[in-house]
């Protein structure tokens, strides 16, 4: 089941189908759902690596790329990533779904602003 | 008397049917038309006019703009004059340019986000009416917001290139649009650079906040709850819908206000806010904090803040 969209009971079917998710830095590895974002999987597992920001292919700071497998990717913000670099693999964590085992390396990241050292943003 | 309160925002959305589901049906608002391009005009059952937000079909997420609304026609001469004589452009558009809104002011604040000022906008009515009106519809969906309340926007912040957006938008919005500044953040080594920059035309605690970036963005908008209990009802509404939350309820130390930030399915942060915290009349005093206490400023339970809130926004034009 999709992010936004209500829990339901049902079992899931073929989406449930769970491809292995590596992290080509550190070697981590998760499980993830055909049906779950990579990014929610990391999440919901506990687990770290890939920067989980707004979910919704908004904010960029989830930017990966896919170095081996294939992924589907919902709506993402061009902004953050254009049509050539999604024909090469670029994608937001939070929008994008395993189609097979997925080797990735972590792109984006919390931006840190100059200002930073004022407090705040 | 001016600028009177917010009317709406502009937001654009990565895919519309997911979009409406969180504006209907999580927030609880009502859409009330739908554009030849496309265009969703939402509004919470408590307001009156035709649509507070307006839903934009794009391929980026962020805030086109935002529109408040002026109390009489001739506050819009009186203010268009009085950003020309501030050196500022100013636009007038005809009456319908601004969706189903009479005559427009257009132009840009000093941190460059769009901004619109109206008069009239096409009357709908609240969802009980004017006459013996019951306290509440019965026809409430998810966390039944009641209005659009405020936007925090991320204005750039760079002290040692002498930019500082956040004032900038601040002196312009009391000098040229009358409000006043409630609360503040002080920053920086000896707390002279001010980061966070609150204000209200009303006597809410704020009708806009500027908040110091690396750039220009939206950091959320925020729809009004009653009370405590209706956040976390709206808390419990987002599980269910396995909305983002970015903050579970708590209390901001500014403004008082009980909070839940949250991301609509495009990844714009929404905010629901509750209590109207104190009354802030012309004479109140400014609130000043110090970066040293951001935390709690921030978040008064936990006195921390999480990357992600900093860190996290959407495009601001
Ligand atoms: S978390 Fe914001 S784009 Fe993925």
């Amino acid at each position: 089941m999709a992010d936004g969209e209500p829990r339901q009971s049902m079992p899931a079917q073929d989406g449930a189908r769970l491809h292995r998710i590596t992290l080509r830095e550190t070697g981590e590895s998760y499980a993830c759902a055909g049906d779950r974002s990579l990014l929610k999987a990391m999440v919901a597992l506990g687990r770290r690596g890939i920067p989980s920001g707004c979910h919704g292919g908004g904010c960029g700071v989830c930017k990966i790329r896919v170095l081996e497998g294939s992924v589907r990717c919902e709506a993402m913000s061009r902004s953050h990533v254009s049509v050539e670099e999604q024909a090469t693999g670029y994608a937001l964590a939070c929008r994008a779904y395993p189609l097979s085992d997925v080797v990735l390396e972590v792109v984006g990241g919390m931006r840190k602003g100059l200002t930073r050292r004022y407090g705040l943003l | 008397m001016g600028v009177m309160r917010i009317g709406h925002i502009n937001l654009r959305v990565l895919d519309m049917q997911a979009a409406l589901r969180h504006y209907r049906d999580v927030l609880g608002m009502v859409p009330t038309d739908e554009d030849h391009k496309g265009n969703v005009y939402l509004k919470c059952w408590d307001e009156w006019d035709k649509y507070s937000v307006m839903l934009s079909p794009a391929d980026r997420a962020g805030m086109n703009h935002v529109a408040y609304k002026v109390e009489r026609d001739s506050d819009l001469d009186d203010i268009k004059a009085r950003i020309r004589d501030y050196g500022r452009e100013v636009e007038e558009l005809a009456p319908g340019e601004l969706p189903y809104c009479g005559r427009a002011l257009r132009f840009k604040m000093p941190s460059g986000h769009l901004m619109y000022l109206y008069a009239d906008k096409e009357f709908v009515g609240t969802s009980v009416g004017t006459l013996n009106p019951d306290p509440w519809p019965d026809d409430i969906r998810g966390a039944g917001a009641h209005w659009l309340d405020h936007v925090l926007l991320l204005c750039e912040l760079n002290p040692e290139a002498g930019v500082n957006k956040v004032v900038e938008n601040e002196t312009f919005f009391r000098d040229v649009l009358g409000f006043r500044l409630t609360e503040q953040l002080m920053a920086g080594p000896d707390k002279s650079v001010k980061a966070l920059a609150f204000m209200t035309v009303s006597i809410k605690p704020h009708d806009i906040a500027f908040v110091g970036g690396p750039c220009n963005g939206l950091h959320h908008c925020s729809f009004f709850l009653e009370d405590w209990g209706d956040v976390l009802r709206a808390a419990d509404v987002m599980g269910k819908n396995r909305v983002k939350m970015d903050v579970t309820p708590q209390r901001h130390g500014i403004t008082r206000g009980k909070t839940i930030y949250f991301f609509d399915p495009s990844g714009n942060r929404n905010e629901t806010f509750a209590g109207l915290g104190y009354a802030a009349y012309p004479d109140m005093p400014v609130i000043t904090w110090t970066d040293d206490q951001i935390g709690s400023a921030i978040f008064y339970h936990t006195g921390e803040i999480h990357e992600a809130f900093t860190a996290v926004y959407t495009e601001g034009y």
